[in-house]
């Protein structure tokens, strides 16, 4: 151990570059996974809170058809069924079609949405994306609520009327005027500009005879519990499908698949950048001190132990700098996850996509102890090669020198 | 009573290409308490001789015995761990660890024997103050001369209580005073605790004090001649 710790301080500038690349690595590599862990959390906790929910359920052909004729044949024993699972937190039924929005300007297609103003508070958070007037609870008639964007392109304001055009459960087109009553803005224009809210109860009124759902949304206590929530209640009701978030969105899947991709390369150029910079100081090392562990071998060290000086060395070096590369990262993101990463100088770019620019980054725990174990086994693995050619040193080589 | 001994010892380098023969049929006997330099000129075989005595080659031909024991068919881990316990070495360019103090190069060889720490501690701190070095025992290598590095090599090469001690051109670069001094200390220790030591050198300072002279020519013992005590 001993020598192991002066031989690595023999050369300081030379270990302490390697040192400092460690450190700086390690840094910049649990940065980006703290930001990158921080864009896709925050962006999927958006999406579930304000919109998706932990799980939803359907006909099993509206998601893929979208026609009002799809809606759920059982809805209240699914309600009645959901207010009594403790699992359960809050859930919201809502009316949903493809349609129409026409103003004095233009007409564009819209998706529809038919919310009951409470349930749907109590379940998301999408109220919060209001900019502009009221929610859906205003008492102006048949309110509905347009996006930003679609606001904009269409010149609206708040009081102007728009005409909603679709089809009802019969597939006969229907249509009515509806005033706008608020603005909102969410994280995404693309959806600010493909969907529209209103009163569930106005929008029934219009398309069928009676209360019909095409979609229910639930916000459990743990989102861990929502396969299993949904695989009850696929098995207890006929007729629908019911999926968790996971299964709802693509762009979450995307997330979490390229997320998981982007963080294992990240990961790995960053381990084999460390496997080389280790790989080669030590067979730096190594071939300064062939002549030495010649003598070492002459006097009596075991190879074995000549092998363990030279993975020791490896070891306290890198683990040196991995513990104070990652804590250093630890008390940076630490502090980050507080005050957040100002992207705005990207602000509009984000903004297109759907992203926040301003980014909390946290690494998990397990994260930390992948890293550090990662780090471990590529220290050991590239030790390998220079502690192997250490102990098979002939000793006869450093008295020919002599 | 014999310590170390060889028997018909040759050593061929190259043997399927352009043989050069090394050693041949070497065979001598060193008894304990021994002062015996082997000299010859370059290429003569006395640091080949002194490297098949340390178990650091191995012969072509023949064998060697220390204390009885046949060193030349062990396995390369049994030679290790009995050149630890039972042979000194010193080296012509003194070879001390330079990241250790004087005195934890003269322990580290007790380390491997694993013996108490408190055991290592007392015999380093002996050993230095034999060879006249107690006021540098927390001096590294780069921070004393060469003869300096040279005794403390040889308080390292006793430090493990080994039955003999090789050196192999000792004193090659001391300059006189520096190759008096190491010769002294040697030679005092030879005298006073029976060290048995056999040198292979070049330097007429260390064959005048040498009790036994041991010539090579071209690989082969040419003259063995004990001289007497006055």
């Amino acid at each position: 151990m001993t020598i192991s710790w002066r031989n690595i301080w023999r050369h300081p500038g030379r270990s302490g570059v390697l040192l400092a690349s460690i450190i700086a690595g390690l840094w910049a590599g649990v940065m980006i996974i703290g930001l990158m862990n921080g864009m896709f959390l925050q962006r999927m906790d958006y999406l579930i809170d304000s919109e998706i929910t932990h799980a939803q359920v359907h006909h099993p052909e509206f998601l893929t058809e979208g026609y009002s004729r799809l809606y759920i044949p059982n809805h209240e024993e699914i309600d009645e069924w959901l207010r009594d699972d403790t699992r359960v937190r809050s859930h919201t039924l809502r009316t949903i079609t493809d349609g129409m929005l026409q103003s004095p300007v233009k007409t564009s297609g819209t998706r529809i949405r038919g919310v009951d103003p409470e349930r749907e508070r109590e379940t998301t958070t999408f109220h919060e994306n209001i900019i502009d007037g009221e929610y859906l609870d205003s008492s102006i008639r048949n309110p509905v609520l347009v996006g930003k964007r679609l606001a904009d392109t269409h010149n609206l304001e708040l009081g102007d009327r728009v005409v909603l055009t679709f089809e009802d459960v019969n597939n006969e087109l229907t249509s009515a005027a509806f005033n706008i009553a608020g603005i909102f803005e969410s994280a995404s224009p693309q959806y600010d500009d493909a969907n529209v809210f209103v009163r569930s109860e106005d929008m029934i009124r219009l398309i069928a005879d009676r209360p019909i759902f095409h979609e229910i949304a639930m916000m459990l206590h743990n989102e861990d519990d929502a396969e299993a929530v949904t695989a009850g209640l696929n098995e207890r009701f006929s007729g629908i499908e019911a999926q968790t978030w996971y299964e709802l969105s693509p762009e979450i899947r995307m997330m979490v698949e390229f997320g998981g991709a982007m963080l294992f390369i990240i990961t790995m150029i960053i381990m084999l950048a460390l496997a080389f910079g280790i790989l080669n100081t030590m067979l730096m090392a190594l071939f300064e001190r062939m002549r030495e562990i010649g003598v070492l071998l002459s006097i009596g060290m075991s190879r074995i132990r000549i092998f363990l000086m030279i993975m020791l060395e490896a070891t306290i070096l890198t683990l040196t700098g991995a513990l104070a590369g990652i804590g250093l990262a630890w008390l940076s993101i630490r502090k980050l996850s507080e005050s957040g990463i100002n992207l705005e100088m990207f602000a509009t770019g984000l903004a297109e996509i759907g992203w926040d620019h301003m980014i909390y980054p946290f690494v998990e725990g397990s994260e930390f102890v992948t890293i550090v174990i990662l780090v471990i086994t590529i220290t050991i693995l590239a030790t390998l090669y220079p502690a192997v050619k250490a102990m098979r040193i002939n000793p006869l080589e450093a008295a020919r020198d002599t | 009573m014999a310590i170390l001994e060889t028997k018909n010892l040759s050593k061929i380098y190259n043997p399927d290409t352009v043989p050069v023969h090394a050693l041949r049929d070497v065979s001598i006997t060193i008894d304990k308490g021994e002062f015996t330099a082997v000299r010859g000129p370059s290429g003569s075989g006395k640091t080949t001789l002194l490297n098949m005595l340390g178990g650091l080659d191995r012969p072509s031909k023949g064998a060697v015995y220390v204390d009885g024991k046949e060193i030349t068919n062990m396995k390369d881990s049994d030679l290790i761990d009995f050149r630890l316990r039972n042979i000194g070495f010193v080296f012509q360019h003194y070879n001390l660890i330079p990241v250790f103090t004087a005195r934890e190069n003269v322990s580290f060889i007790m380390l491997l024997q694993n013996r108490s720490k408190e055991e290592i501690r007392k015999r380093a701190d002996s050993l230095l103050e034999q060879v006249g070095l107690g006021s540098k025992k927390d001096s590294r290598p780069v921070q004393m001369s060469g003869g300096e590095q040279q005794r403390v090599a040889v308080a390292r090469a006793l430090a493990s209580e080994p039955m003999f001690i090789l050196a192999d051109e000792p004193t090659a670069n001391l300059d006189t005073a520096a190759a008096m001094n190491l010769l002294d200390i040697m030679e005092k220790m030879n005298r006073d605790q029976n060290v048995t030591f056999v040198f292979s050198t070049h330097d007429q300072r260390v064959i005048d004090r040498a009790r036994r002279v041991i010539t090579m020519v071209d690989g082969a013992i040419h003259k063995d001649e004990e001289k007497v005590s006055p």
